[in-house]
């Protein structure tokens, strides 16, 4: 195991596992990624990192109904675990302490 | 009708997905390939297969993890773990049997490899497929024989009126002084057609392949051209050749050659065909000169065998020329079947030559690995009773007799393996290195093919697996596992089957041993045998004209040293002229030496009746014969002094009678024999008989003022002893490989019979502990132990020995015609060393026994 460490991806995708919630699934996940951040990911990319995620107990997972469109398939449908809402509020808390920490001198930009 | 997503990418997900991550994976996939199919069909198929091959990872892929629980893996695991756990145990009997199988391994290997170059030598021509050689059948003698010498007319005819026919070469070998600056040699030169170097294709330094093309351009090998220039590039260089008569011309070096390991084609200069006929030799522009060899280069798809009518037609031609030597018929060989067949082409200028040492040496290969194996197997079945619990525990629990055949065979197969491993080794360190030595020329390391390599490595694993490992599998794998944990079965302790073998091995190396003493007393014997004339005292020196004849002959007349001397044509060991002399009803083979004065003298050559060739008599310089004891025996005469015969066109007398001499070296036999006087102006040898023991001197000072007599050609004087030089080298290799045969076949029995014994000793130790505490003495205890052994070696040396000897004699009979009359001393040798390596062997172990105190190995348990 890696640790608790969060890589960017990762972080990208728990965040959107948090928004689309409950019905957040691979293809989902990816639709709302492009949507949201712009970035377009390869489905089978984004199943990596939700597995990853399930492994480190980030996030849990429970199968769905039959489903027209995917031929009688269920989707696996993901949400949130305690921990996982715990590592996102920990990132978001350091990002905002660290930003708040930068100069304002730093941030004003003026053409030179 | 629903769009569906291409079926095989479907299918493929599906075989490989995890099947607890299939559903979604295959879910996920579906709907994006329905989302896009219906605004663009084709897009949604890519896209669609694009990522079931991007969801092909390691995760999702099932094998990985379904397949280390396999029953099988874990059964296959424990057995080689007991394997490994057994040959640990029993240090010493596994490393006999990994080193004894290494040693076999490593000798199929280096033959294998020598072999296969041998019969893969010239693969390297690109166009190897379309090379045709063109031979000539004649009938001599009343039987056929296949010659490369074709008529020189031959090659140019085909090439004009076949139109299959690409490319054409002859090869025509003379010889000629090369000079470059002060650098002077003999070379041996080739003359070939300009398409020589399109048709073979060699890497070459230099212009391209038709460098030939020109008059007046000369291509040399790389030995040459470092021989001459040294460092430098000789491209573009000039070098002038001395031909036989006399005529020196200049080349340009157009290229430099490499010519690989595993070429034939053994020249060192090449020119142009052009200058041959330059030469204007008699008869070299009909169809009765013969060249020494025609190749042709067919078109693609071109069939050689449509060129046999116009062969028909030549043959005719031929035939009109040279009635008196008809050919039969012209033959055609490809290049890749010439490897092995050019031993049957009389002069032949590519290929292997000889196959027979080739086929003796796999045949020793093979029984070398015979020997390894047959160690394997009786170790392993002598060595069963210490596993007999362990195979009747796995029976019990539910193993099948076939699962215990794999249990061994698995076993097995992993010792080959190492040994393989370690054989290849000990070929690479030891064996090949060895061989080269012996044969004088490196042998790479490699196969001719990666599949050729395959196959080889893979025969050699299940050779040794059938052979060493299934009739232990078998044996052991047949106990009743009642019987067996009752502790009634005894085994491994006197089978007829692994004595059978240790018999087999003792044979064998009985058989080595006898053959390898016989050879080895041959060769001492050639070393000391007689010549029949002395030879200690003698100098030759060819010379190459009149004038330099007279030139060496004026300044060693003058010298001290010189007590006699003398010219010839011919001359004893280095050149002969062969005849057939026909008289009366006899028709025989003979050679004739062209001599001058004292020349049978000089070489001290032994008259047995008559008289030499005198200076006053005019009839001697004319007609008059000197002859050997082979000779009048092959004219039937009884008295053959003052007898008459015709030869070369004049009535000859018999003057005087020589014993036979060797004429050549020892593998050719004594031939009837004449000497003839021949003017000066022909001489081309001086031979010289110098005072006692300054043989050695006197020619190294004759080879540092050669520059003053002939600056234009090379010296190549010599001492008579070493005129066979090349003969005793190759005994001397031939001897160097069937001694080391003899010492592996030894080292192998010996290895064999010490791990039995050993073995065979810790069984019973408390036997003998028992016995020697009731009062055994030490001869007794030898005789309990090794009354079996003497048996089987008693055996082994009645069936092995004279096999050996015949066999060798055989050999021998073959390669020289006349070998000395064997005596028993190969058979005492071998004996003597047989014993002696048997008693260490047995000694050691029993030193063991002797020294063991009974109360220690009593005690245990």
């Amino acid at each position: 195991m890696k640790g608790t460490h969060l890589g960017e991806l990762e972080e990208l995708v728990l965040l959107h596992v948090g928004i689309l919630f409950p019905n957040a699934y691979g293809v989902a996940v990816m639709d709302e990624i492009k949507r949201q951040a712009g970035r377009s990911l390869n489905i089978s990319a984004v199943h990596s990192v939700l597995t990853r995620l399930e492994d480190k107990g980030l996030v849990k997972s429970r199968m769905s109904d039959p489903t027209e469109e995917r031929g009688g398939r269920r989707k696996r449908l993901f949400l949130l675990t305690a921990s996982g809402k715990r590592t996102l509020e920990d990132a978001n808390e350091l990002r905002t302490q660290l930003f708040n920490q930068i100069p304002k001198v730093a941030l004003q930009f003026r053409l030179a | 009708m629903r769009p569906r997503p291409p079926i095989w990418a479907d299918r493929f997900l599906e075989w490989y997905c995890r099947t607890d991550r299939l559903e979604e994976i295959q879910g996920d996939a579906h709907e994006l390939f329905m989302r896009t199919v219906q605004q663009h069909p084709l897009k949604a198929r890519w896209l669609f297969i694009w990522d079931v091959f991007r969801f092909f990872r390691i995760k999702n892929i099932r094998a990985i993890r379904s397949f280390q629980s396999t029953n099988t893996v874990s059964m296959l695991n424990n057995y080689l773990l007991v394997g490994f756990r057994n040959a640990m145990r029993n240090g010493l009997t596994s490393f006999i049997n990994i080193g004894g199988l290494s040693l076999g391994v490593a000798g199929a290997i280096t033959i294998f490899i020598f072999a296969d170059q041998w019969f893969h030598v010239d693969d390297f021509h690109v166009k190897k497929d379309r090379i045709y050689e063109i031979t000539n059948i004649v009938t001599r003698e009343g039987s056929e024989i296949m010659m490369s010498d074709t008529p020189i007319l031959l090659g140019p005819m085909i090439l004009q009126d076949a139109a299959g026919v690409e490319r054409m070469t002859r090869i025509e070998v003379g010889s000629g002084a090369l000079r470059y600056g002060d650098r002077v040699f003999q070379e041996r030169l080739w003359y070939v057609d300009p398409a020589f170097l399109e048709i073979f294709t060699f890497g070459h330094v230099g212009a391209p392949p038709d460098a030939l093309a020109r008059p007046g351009s000369i291509v040399i090998t790389r030995p040459i051209a470092e021989k001459y220039f040294g460092e430098y590039d000789p491209v573009g260089k000039t070098v002038s050749i001395k031909f036989a008569g006399n005529m020196i011309s200049e080349f340009t070096v157009m290229a430099v050659v490499d010519l690989p390991d595993n070429n034939s084609l053994h020249f060192s200069v090449l020119l142009p065909m052009e200058s041959f006929v330059n030469l204007r030799l008699p008869d070299s522009e009909t169809w009765k000169y013969l060249t020494d060899a025609t190749f042709v280069l067919m078109r693609p798809g071109q069939n050689i065998e449509a060129l046999k009518p116009l062969m028909a037609r030549y043959k005719k031609l031929q035939n009109e020329s040279m009635p008196d030597w008809p050919v039969e018929r012209f033959q055609f060989h490809d290049l890749p079947s010439l490897a092995a067949s050019s031993a049957h082409i009389e002069s032949h200028m590519i290929g292997s030559g000889e196959t027979q040492g080739i086929y003796t040496m796999s045949v020793i290969a093979f029984l070398l690995l015979l020997l390894a194996c047959f160690n394997y197997t009786n170790i392993s079945v002598a060595t069963v009773s210490t596993r007999i619990k362990e195979i009747g525990i796995r029976k019990v629990v539910g193993g099948r007799k076939s699962e215990i055949v794999y249990q061994f065979i698995a076993e097995n197969l992993l010792l080959a393996t190492v040994s393989v491993v370690t054989g290849l080794a000990i070929a690479y360190t030891v064996f090949m290195p060895g061989i080269a030595s012996l044969v004088g020329y490196p042998i790479p390391f490699g196969f001719s093919s990666g599949r050729m390599m395959l196959t080889f490595f893979s025969l050699l694993l299940v050779f040794i697996v059938v052979v060493s490992g299934v009739y232990p599998a078998m044996y052991v794998s047949g106990f009743q596992p009642a019987q067996i944990l009752k502790g009634k079965e005894k085994f491994g302790q006197r089978s007829r089957f692994s004595r059978i073998l240790l018999t087999g091995q003792f044979v064998l190396a009985f058989m080595s041993i006898v053959g390898c003493f016989v050879f080895i007393e041959n060769t001492v014997y050639m070393r000391n045998r007689d010549w029949g004339y002395d030879h200690a005292r003698n100098i030759v020196v060819p010379v190459y004209s009149t004038e330099q004849y007279l030139k060496l002959r004026d300044k060693v007349t003058a010298s001290q040293q010189t007590e006699l001397l003398a010219g010839s044509v011919d001359h004893i060991g280095s050149f002969a002229n062969r005849n057939v002399l026909e008289h009366a009803d006899k028709k025989f083979e003979m050679i004739e030496f062209r001599i001058g004065m004292n020349y049978l003298e000089t070489m001290n050559l032994r008259l047995t009746s008559g008289r030499t060739f005198d200076p006053a008599l005019a009839s001697d310089t004319m007609s008059s014969v000197v002859v050997t004891q082979k000779f009048a025996d092959a004219m039937g005469w009884s008295d053959p002094l003052n007898q008459f015969f015709q030869y070369e066109g004049r009535q000859r007398m018999v003057i005087g009678v020589v014993a036979d001499f060797h004429h050549d070296n020892f593998y050719m036999g004594i031939r009837p024999t004449l000497f003839r006087l021949v003017p000066e102006k022909d001489f081309r040898y001086l031979s010289i008989k110098v005072h006692n023991n300054k043989a050695l001197v006197f020619e190294s000072e004759i080879r540092d003022r050669w520059k003053e007599i002939g600056p234009d050609d090379p010296y190549r004087g010599m001492l008579q002893d070493e005129v066979f030089a090349s003969f005793q080298r190759t005994t001397r290799s031939d001897m160097g490989i069937i001694v080391s045969v003899a010492v592996v076949t030894l080292i192998l029995a010996c290895l064999g019979l010490y791990g039995l014994v050993a073995y065979n000793i810790t069984r019973r130790l408390k036997e003998f502990s028992v016995r020697k505490v009731f009062g055994a003495n030490v001869v007794q205890i030898f005789r309990l132990m090794n009354r079996d052994y003497i048996w089987i070696l008693g055996i082994a040396f009645i069936l092995g020995a004279p096999a050996g000897f015949f066999m060798m004699r055989l050999l021998i009979t073959t390669i020289y015609p006349d070998p000395q009359r064997a005596g028993v001393l190969p058979f005492a040798i071998a004996i003597g060393m047989m014993a002696l390596t048997v008693a260490l062997t047995v000694g050691v172990q029993m030193n063991r026994v002797i020294r063991e105190n009974p109360a220690q190995t009593l005690r245990s348990e």
